[in-house]
């Protein structure tokens, strides 16, 4: 355990720093000293206002947004035993999407379009958990079909919509399509939410390893798997639901992060989902920062970012692992 | 050789050169000729802003049908319809049989109107970007279409009242001006786009006025920072203030402590159309009252 103890203390470090270099560096030029001093009360009232209320914000939310797509990235792939596994893959981003395209095709902004993205997503995970319990005889391979399928029907109805809306309303729905953290107000929902999950791991991590084996072991060593496999499925879909409310479906945190690690640490669920929340969050919180100063002032979407900055470290983490 | 054979030789060179559709050439944006059989008699618009210019032109009743979106003026609201300007209805197009063709380059897709023209029919491609582009279109646009006078005057009153702005606001002392064209993603634009040079022509200042991107995307942070006098916005639609009252989450905006927030009809001020130079009378009066809370 003390190994354990070591790498979260190093993932623990190396987030902080990068939170603090992420409040640090933005559009307007503030140096470090500037930050420290904001942070402990004093600075002028603009740069008061550009890391507290803008920055500050904003790096927690991609911070939790990232941890808690990561973890349900790892618990979907502990639960459908598929390294292709991602939180996206049972369809929860596609009914999220649907959701807040249409809010945005309406007309309405701010919390409304995260209320229906939020719900659009329960009734996805909903839909399919009805689907593949339906006639009783449930396995992985037919949630995974189920989903597949769900997500597949909604990726119709996103293209539908994005074809009948008027073009100025474009922009902001490939923005939420690819995932932007700008929106996002008030992270501490989503940064208690990834707490709480990560202290589960006490209770439920020995049963989460033995359920990774498979489930005829699993049974065999006294795991009641049917309760354990909702429980995850349900927590899993609650945690990607709130991170694509805050901001959009970005791709590739769920699929790299808990790969990456298990490629370092080894496949322990009780060392890899706390190390996921942390090594997710850190992963948006940099995409993030480099989405927004690249070209500064202008953005891009975060998505774009994770995807460019995850696809390279993971192929060479692959290729090194041989 | 008899007076009757000279008469029927004199007829045939009549019949062979018909005098009704003598071919007309006149340049687009693209710098390329169209060339039309004169005047035109059945034209179809494939953007809002074409529709307008079109009708501006005197050419309203050669006008068969329009794009989505066609609001102004009303009667291109009773007009058949080809679809959205970037996805339009090529077959509805065809059908109709026009004799021109009105495209807009930032809106349509060229794809689609390259098979237009090559089966035959002309496109005159529009790209304001200045208020002597607006009044050159409206120009052109009579030309082809037999309004030369009314295009002559409709232009010329044009130039002249934008003139008549840029002299009455010379002098003015220039406001920092950040104009909204829309929130999520929050976008701005430069110095080249119409309504940046309104802005200029009222004696304001971009603040982003220099970025490269013609309508660039910008972090709400790019904007404190660059700490404007006045924020101005068209909405969503007339009279929703909704983006405006966003930015008084930041009371240290100098343009939020001068209470320096204002709409401005965006009917008016985003389309590249004569209606622009009313446009540009509200923005005008908008920055002058501005100025005077500074």
């Amino acid at each position: 355990m003390r190994g354990y103890s070591r790498a979260l203390g190093v993932l623990g470090l190396v987030s902080l720093s990068c939170m603090l270099l992420s409040v640090s560096i933005g559009s307007a030029s503030l140096s470090v000293a500037d930050t420290f001093s904001v942070l402990t009360g004093t600075g002028t009232p603009l740069q008061q206002t550009l890391i507290l209320e803008l920055r500050l914000p904003r790096t927690l939310s991609a911070f939790a947004t990232g941890g808690l797509l990561a973890v349900a990235g790892a618990l979907m792939q502990v639960l459908l035993r598929n390294p292709l596994a991602d939180p996206y893959v049972l369809g929860l981003s596609g009914g999220a999407a649907v959701g807040a395209l249409l809010a945005m095709m309406a007309g309405v902004a701010g919390v409304v379009v995260s209320g229906s993205a939020f719900a659009g997503a329960l009734l996805s995970t909903f839909l399919v958990f009805g689907l593949a319990h339906g006639t009783g005889s449930w396995t992985p391979s037919r949630l995974l079909l189920t989903g597949v399928v769900v997500a597949a029907g909604w990726g119709a109805l996103i293209a539908l919509i994005l074809a009948m809306s008027p073009a100025r309303q474009l922009p902001g729905m490939l923005y939420w399509l690819m995932g932007d953290i700008s929106p996002a107000a008030n992270p501490f929902p989503a940064l208690i939410l990834l707490i709480f999950v990560c202290l589960l791991v006490f209770p439920l991590g020995r049963s989460l390893n033995v359920l990774a084996r498979g489930p005829m072991q699993a049974a065999a060593l006294g795991v009641s798997v049917r309760p354990l496999e909702w429980t995850v499925y349900i927590l899993a879909s609650l945690l990607t639901a709130t991170a694509v409310t805050i901001a959009g479906s970005v791709g590739f945190v769920g699929l790299i992060v808990p790969h990456m690690l298990r490629l370092v640490l080894g496949n322990d669920q009780r060392l890899i989902l706390p190390a996921c929340a942390l090594a997710g969050g850190t992963l948006l919180v940099l995409a993030d920062t480099l989405a927004r100063v690249v070209i500064a002032p202008e953005q891009l979407p975060v998505g774009v970012i994770t995807a460019l900055l995850g696809v390279p470290t993971f192929l060479y983490l692959l290729h090194r692992s041989r | 050789m008899t007076l009757h054979r000279l008469m029927t030789l004199l007829m045939t060179l009549l019949i062979s050169f018909p005098l009704t559709a003598a071919p007309i050439c006149v340049d687009d944006a693209r710098s390329e000729s169209v060339c039309v059989s004169y005047p035109v008699e059945r034209v179809v618009s494939l953007s809002p802003g074409a529709t307008e210019l079109l009708f501006s032109a005197g050419a309203g009743k050669q006008v068969k049908a329009v794009s989505a979106w066609s609001d102004y003026p009303r009667e291109a609201t009773t007009l058949p319809q080809v679809g959205d300007s970037n996805r339009l209805d090529l077959e509805a197009i065809l059908v109709l049989k026009p004799d021109l063709v009105v495209a807009w380059v930032d809106g349509n897709s060229a794809p689609q109107l390259e098979k237009l023209e090559a089966l035959g029919i002309p496109v005159f491609w529009l790209e304001p970007r200045t208020f002597e582009d607006i009044a050159r279109a409206v120009e052109h646009l009579a030309w082809l279409t037999g309004h030369e006078d009314t295009g002559s005057v409709r232009a010329s009153e044009f130039l002249s009242g934008i003139a008549e702005l840029r002299n009455r606001y010379r002098g003015a002392s220039p406001v920092r001006t950040f104009y909204q064209v829309w929130h999520q993603p929050l976008m701005t634009i430069n110095d080249e786009e119409l309504i940046g040079r309104a802005i200029q022509l009222c004696g304001g200042d971009n603040v982003f006025g220099h970025l490269p991107r013609l309508v660039p995307r910008l972090s709400a942070e790019a904007v404190l920072e660059a700490n404007p006098e006045v924020i101005i916005t068209g909405g969503v639609d007339e009279e929703d203030r909704r983006w405006l009252e966003q930015w008084q989450r930041y009371p240290g905006l100098r343009a939020v402590a001068s209470d320096n927030l204002f709409l401005v009809s965006p009917s008016l001020i985003q389309r590249p159309t004569l209606r622009m130079l009313a446009g540009a009378e509200e923005l005008c009066q908008v920055l002058e009252q501005a100025r005077a809370r500074l």
